[in-house]
């Protein structure tokens, strides 16, 4: 056991204490908060801030007046404050309070518009033809920004196909513009329609408006909330999971491949066993994924906690990822340990690397479908398929529907054996695969290997 | 009491290649063994079944009393054939992770590998990494990684290849310490004059067979040279009156004079006083015993041709003797 902690230790030294690890690890957080700082800057739109003319044809007569209304300054003013408020009510509360948050409202509310309706330009020719002449004439002076044509039957609409108006605009509009121009014409449209059959339009939207509250998914021992973070949190976890065992898996393959490389891995085996040589570098390994899992985690929940968030994280939760990542990462561990020994260089690892990729990012494929449905078939029998049942099981727990706590224990329990399964099939590779140079082994050699050993 | 290392029936195969056959060694305890053999032979096959590396398929192996050598590792010290170390370790750091996997404290483990490192006159190199030391002074670093547990039983793996004189001197001396503290010592090398120079008893192997095992004296008995090498002072001089020596068998041209074979059971003494009186010569001399021609006797009834064998030899030795 001593020289299993000895062959533990350097690793995790050789693997820390160096550069590479420090800006690694340090890399993922500053990239997520330079995101966080940036990434509204950089994606969120700009607010459009726009004033100009629009022309309606109205055969009707009766939209026109409507259109004025519902395009003039102060009712798209109103509007806007409207939807600010509904926005902001949704919004977590620190978000409501946070710096820029107005300037990021203002963009998100679409374009700042003030539109002056203009009766259709007169010319020679049709009266169509005369309004795209006047919309060519659009610049940054003088904007015309649209050319409204009113359809016969808006009024009284059919069962015609046509649409109830047509629409002309510059080439240089922003859509933010052009769905303010169409809220105001369906507005203006709607409300025509409403006085024609004498419906008390206020009224009928007052009585259709029904609030929608955020679900609380009520388990049998617990209440919370079934949106919004908890929507997050599967991945999240999940993707923990991942990072941890990429970053230990990826370093032991490497330290491996150098050892064996290198010939120093004779003079490890002449002290100690291959087993113990390759359960010291597994549990080294695992201390530096523990390392960054704990790091990561600990960001994240100072970030909730600065979001007085922290009471949506069930610890439960936290409890079963660090115990899923463990058997993970010892069933990963194990193959990657495997590929190591079995290889000559990276390049060659790379043969050997796909499908066990493949199982580690396999699950991805199906994460959304699983935390859409988690009792569906296949997201039970999956729980229970290593090694993506620590994924998949994840995935469920952390859904708003988790699964029974005998099927999260039976998972853990097929996982340890799976895990076990692995580290003896890994020492038995190890064991061979250390000392051999040349072409690198398929699948079916090392099944001999393990069989030979 | 119980020898150090006995292999008994050991046999190991690699596919369809059987890398060792049947072999029996027995090592007593202090004892200086020399395995050698060309390359291919399966010394480090051997040696890596003795070590636990690799396990035999047929056959029993005792090391220091125990079945394997897992039971006894931090009593063996063990310089591979193929030598690494971690290249972005500090030697000093190197030295006592390696004293620490072989049973040593901390403490003692960073003492032994300080004093090693002045023995192999390297004390400077403490706290520089590996990778910054030039090839023959990281074969100096690891041979003191070999010892620094102060072994009862020490395995070197053509410990002599790559090595410049120097340090071939200082090996040869490290090598007669640990002798003479008691360790039992395994070395194999293809390089002939090394065993004959260090060995005690010299074990030859050939396509993964034992083809000798005897104590280096009794060979140069067994294998008596009847070889006389002499130059005539007169390089023009007749060697008729020689070759009508009764005691001469043949009379051939070497590279610096003649050889002289002697017919058996002819005392080489008397025939070397017989040929002085005949003609004046500037050297003569008693053929010294080499074992690569007793090799070569010994396989020669091997499917390699006698010519390609001693061509193979002649060139190891050449590399043996200038590493």
């Amino acid at each position: 056991m001593t020289k299993i902690w000895l062959v533990a230790r350097r690793e995790f030294i050789a693997a820390v204490f160096n550069r590479g690890f420090v800006i690694g690890l340090l890399m993922m957080p500053a990239l997520l908060a330079l995101f966080a700082v940036l990434g509204p800057r950089i994606f969120m739109p700009r607010p459009v801030h726009v004033t100009g003319d629009i022309a309606v044809i109205d055969p009707t007569g009766r939209i026109l007046p409507a259109l004025r209304t519902s395009l003039a300054a102060e009712t798209l003013a109103a509007h806007r404050e409207r939807d600010g408020r509904r926005l902001l009510a949704g919004a977590p509360p620190m978000a409501r309070n946070m710096p820029g948050a107005r300037p990021m409202l203002d963009a998100m509310l679409g374009a700042d518009a003030v539109i002056r309706v203009v009766d259709p330009p007169a010319g020679p020719q049709p009266a169509i033809e005369n309004g795209k002449v006047w919309l060519r004439a659009d610049s940054p002076s003088a904007r015309h920004l649209a050319l409204i044509v009113i359809g016969d039957h808006a009024i009284a609409p059919g069962d015609q196909a046509e649409s109830d108006y047509e629409l002309f605009v510059p080439s240089a509009l922003d859509m933010r513009v052009l769905d303010v121009i169409h809220d105001g014409v369906r507005e203006a449209i709607v409300t025509v329609r409403a006085a024609e059959h004498g419906v008390d339009r206020e009224r009928i939207e007052a009585l259709m408006r029904v609030r929608r509250p955020s679900a609380v998914t009520v388990a049998k021992d617990v209440e919370r909330s079934a949106g919004g973070f908890n929507i997050v949190l599967p991945l999240v976890m999940a993707g923990l999971m991942v990072v941890g065992v990429m970053v230990g898996g990826q370093t032991l393959l490497t330290s491996t491949i150098e050892e064996k490389s290198s010939r120093v891995i004779e003079v490890l085996l002449s002290a100690i066993s291959p087993f113990e040589l390759m359960a010291g570098k597994i549990l080294g390994q695992l201390a530096v994924s523990l390392l960054v899992l704990v790091v990561y985690c600990g960001l994240g929940v100072a970030l909730l906690v600065s979001f007085a968030m922290l009471g949506l994280l069930d610890p439960l939760l936290v409890l079963y990822m660090f115990v899923f990542f463990f058997i993970t990462y010892v069933f990963f561990g194990a193959v990657f340990a495997t590929a190591g020994a079995a290889v000559n260089d990276m390049k060659e690892a790379q043969t050997l690397m796909g499908p066990v990729m493949l199982l580690l990012m396999g699950p991805w494929i199906v994460a959304f479908p699983i935390m859409r449905e988690p009792e569906s078939t296949m997201a039970v029998v999956l729980s229970f398929v290593p090694p993506v049942n620590a994924f998949v099981m994840m995935l469920r727990l952390a859904s708003t529907n988790p699964p029974p706590a005998w099927q999260a224990l039976l998972s853990i329990a097929i996982g340890v054996a799976s895990s076990v399964l692995a580290i003896w099939f890994a020492s038995k590779v190890f064991r061979i695969g250390l000392l051999m140079h040349g072409k690198p082994p398929n699948l079916a050699t090392l099944w001999r290997w393990a069989r030979a050993a | 009491m119980e020898p150090a290392l006995r292999l008994s029936g050991v046999t190991k195969t690699f596919g369809q290649t059987i890398a060792v056959q049947q072999m029996d060694l027995e090592v007593p305890r202090g004892a200086l063994y020399g395995v050698i053999g060309p390359n291919g032979a399966g010394k480090t096959t051997c040696i890596r079944m003795i070590m636990s590396i690799l396990f035999p398929d047929q056959g029993e192996l005792s090391v220091l009393g125990h079945r394997s050598a897992l039971d006894a590792k931090d009593r063996i010290g063990y310089l591979p054939e193929e030598r690494g170390v971690y290249r972005k370790m500090r030697v000093g750091a190197f030295l006592t992770y390696v004293g620490r996997l072989k049973g040593l404290s901390a403490g003692e483990s960073a003492a032994r590998g300080q004093h090693l490192l002045e023995r192999v006159k390297l004390p400077d190199t403490i706290d520089r990494r590996c990778e910054d030391l030039s090839k023959g002074m990281l074969q100096r670093v690891q041979i003191a990684a070999a010892i620094i547990h102060q072994p009862d039983l020490l395995i070197l793996d053509e410990p002599f290849t790559g090595l410049d004189p120097v340090s071939v001197r200082l090996l040869r001396e490290l090598i007669l310490e640990e002798h003479h503290r008691g360790t039992t010592i395994l070395f194999s090398t293809h390089a002939m004059a090394h065993a004959e120079e260090l060995c005690q008893h010299v074990v030859m192997i050939h396509r993964g067979r034992k083809v000798l095992d005897e104590p280096t004296a009794a060979l140069r008995r067994r294998f008596d040279s009847r070889t006389i090498r002499f130059e005539p002072l007169d390089p023009s001089s007749s060697l008729d009156l020689v070759r009508a020596l009764p005691t001469v068998e043949s009379v051939r041209g070497s590279d610096n004079g003649y050889d002289i074979t002697l017919v058996p059971g002819a005392d080489p003494v008397a025939a070397m006083h017989a040929v002085t009186g005949l003609i004046p010569v500037a050297r003569i001399e008693l053929a010294r015993l080499r074992l690569d021609d007793i090799f070569i006797g010994l396989v020669s009834d091997a499917d390699a041709t006698r010519e390609q064998l001693r061509a193979s030899l002649q060139a190891l030795s050449v590399e043996g003797a200038t590493a």
